[in-house]
C-alpha cells in the first residue's frame, strides 16, 4: 500500500508545513490554525478508535485502549501548548477538510471491517510519524513546537506504528481480493486527507465550499 | 468444490433435522398443536421480526454492491410492513390482539438471539452479517418446503403457516440470501470462514432453541 501511494507520500513529507516548522520560519499564525484543527481532529478519533475497538480482536485490545489514553495525552500537549502561545482551543468550527476527515474515520469505523477501519488508522499514524520526523531532523530544540515533535516522532510512537505495521499485514493476509483492494482505496484516501490537513494551516482548502469566510 | 452454502448446512444438518423433528414443528406438520402453546410462538416471533428488520438495515448499511444494498432496504421494508403486517392478520385468527403483540415481553432465549443477530450486523463484516441471519430465513424456507412435501393439516391456520414459508417468495429470499453469503464466502480466505460457520451453527442453535422456548414456555428466572 505504501507503494501505491509512494509519490503522494513524498509530497506529504516536502510539505511546506513540515518543512517550515523544521526551518522555524513557519508564521505563527499558520502553526495555530493548524493546531485548532488537529485538536478537533484528535477529539475525534476517540470515539473512531471506540469503534474499532468494539470490532477488534482480542489481542488487540490493549493496545488499542492505551491508544484511546495516548489521544487524551495529545489532547492535553495541545492544551498546554496552546494555553503557552496564547491560542484558543475552544469553540473552534471545523474547516471542511477536517469535518470531512472525521467524518470519513467515523463512517469507515461504523461501517467497513475491522481490517478496513484498522487501515485508516495506520495510515494517519504512519503519516504523521514520517512526517513529524521530517520536523525532527533539524528543528530548533527551543521551538515552541519541540513538544509535538516529542511526541510524535518518538521511539515509542515508532513502536507503536510499527505494532500497526505487522498487524496490518496480518489483516491483509487474511483478507480476501475484494476486501484488500478496499483497504489500499482507504489508505490512499487517508493519505490525501492528511496532505489536505497540512493545506489547512496556510488558509488553503480550509473554507467550506460555496462559503467565503469561515467563522 | 461445493457451495459454502452447502458446506453449511451439512455442518448444521444435525441441527436442522432436530428442528424438523422438534414435537412443535411436528405439532404445526400434524395441525394437532396445542393454541395456547402456538400463540407464544405468534407473539416472541412478532417481537423478533421488530429485531430482525434492523439486520437488514445494517446490510443496507454494510452492502458492496447497490444490488445488494437494494436487496438489504427491500428486505427490511418488507419485514417491516408487509411481514409484520401479515402476522397482526394471522395473531388475529388466534384471538391476538395487535396491542397485546405490541405489549409482548421478550422471552430471554429470543432476546438473546436477537441480541446476538444484531451485535453480529453491527460489529461484524457482511459476510458475518449474513452467516448469523442466514439460519432464520432459509431454515424457514427449508422447513417450510419439508412441512409441505406431506398432506397439509386440517386446521387452515396450521396449513396456511406451512404454505406462507413454503411459498414462491419465501422460498426466493432464503435463495438470494444463499447467493449473497456464496459470493461473500468466495472472497473470505478460509480461517475466516470457519468464523462464518461458527455464526451459522450458532444461530442454527438459536432456531432450535425457539421452537423449544415456545414449546415449554418461558420466563424470566428473576
Amino acid at each position: 500500500m505504501l507503494a501505491r501511494v509512494g509519490p503522494l507520500w513524498e509530497e506529504m513529507l516536502r510539505h511546506p508545513f513540515l518543512v517550515e516548522t523544521r526551518d522555524g520560519a513557519l508564521p505563527d499564525a499558520t502553526f495555530a490554525r493548524w493546531m485548532r484543527q488537529d485538536y478537533l481532529f484528535v477529539e475525534a478519533a476517540i470515539p473512531f478508535m471506540g469503534t474499532l475497538l468494539a470490532k477488534s480482536p482480542a489481542g488487540h485490545r490493549k493496545p488499542l485502549a492505551d491508544a484511546i489514553a495516548a489521544f487524551h495525552s495529545e489532547l492535553g500537549l495541545f492544551r498546554e501548548r496552546a494555553a503557552a502561545v496564547g491560542v484558543d482551543l475552544d469553540g473552534v468550527w471545523p474547516s471542511f477538510v477536517c469535518h470531512a476527515y472525521v467524518q470519513f474515520l467515523l463512517a469507515t469505523g461504523a461501517l467497513a471491517s475491522y481490517a478496513e477501519g484498522f487501515t485508516v488508522l495506520y495510515a494517519a499514524e504512519k503519516a504523521y510519524h514520517d512526517s513529524w520526523k521530517v520536523v525532527k531532523s533539524g528543528i530548533d530544540p527551543g521551538s515552541p513546537w519541540i513538544g509535538f515533535v516529542e511526541n510524535w516522532a518518538s521511539d515509542a510512537f515508532a513502536g507503536w506504528v510499527r505494532w500497526l505495521e505487522t498487524e496490518l499485514d496480518g489483516l491483509g493476509d487474511q483478507a480476501g481480493r475484494a476486501e484488500r483492494a478496499r483497504m489500499a482505496d482507504l489508505f490512499e484516501t487517508t493519505v490525501r486527507y492528511e496532505i489536505a490537513f497540512w493545506e489547512l494551516a496556510y488558509g488553503r482548502a480550509e473554507g467550506w465550499p460555496g462559503i467565503r469566510e469561515v467563522a | 468444490m461445493s457451495a459454502f452454502t452447502e458446506e453449511l448446512f451439512e455442518a448444521a444438518r444435525p441441527i436442522w433435522e432436530a428442528q424438523l423433528e422438534h414435537p412443535f414443528v411436528q405439532g404445526i406438520a400434524a395441525g394437532d398443536l396445542d393454541e395456547e402453546v402456538f400463540r407464544r410462538w405468534v407473539v416472541q416471533d412478532y417481537l423478533y421480526l421488530q429485531e430482525f428488520a434492523r439486520v437488514f438495515a445494517w446490510g443496507a448499511a454494510k452492502a458492496d454492491r447497490l444490488a445488494s444494498m437494494g436487496w438489504y432496504a427491500a428486505a427490511l421494508d418488507l419485514t417491516l410492513h408487509t411481514e409484520m403486517e401479515l402476522h397482526r392478520a394471522y395473531a388475529s385468527r388466534f384471538g391476538i390482539s395487535a396491542d397485546e403483540l405490541e405489549a409482548g415481553e421478550m422471552w430471554p432465549t429470543n432476546r438473546a438471539y436477537t441480541d446476538f443477530l444484531v451485535r453480529t450486523a453491527a460489529d461484524g463484516d457482511l459476510a458475518e452479517l449474513v452467516a448469523a441471519l442466514l439460519p432464520c430465513a432459509w431454515g424457514y424456507a427449508w422447513i417450510g418446503r419439508r412441512l409441505a412435501e406431506e398432506d397439509r393439516p386440517s386446521d387452515r391456520r396450521y396449513a396456511d403457516w406451512i404454505e406462507t414459508y413454503a411459498s414462491a417468495e419465501f422460498q426466493q429470499a432464503a435463495e438470494w440470501l444463499r447467493e449473497e453469503m456464496d459470493r461473500l464466502a468466495a472472497d473470505t480466505p478460509s480461517d475466516r470462514r470457519q468464523r462464518l460457520l461458527a455464526l451459522f451453527l450458532l444461530s442454527s442453535r438459536y432456531e432450535w432453541m425457539f421452537w423449544e422456548m415456545c414449546w415449554r414456555g418461558e420466563a424470566w428466572p428473576v
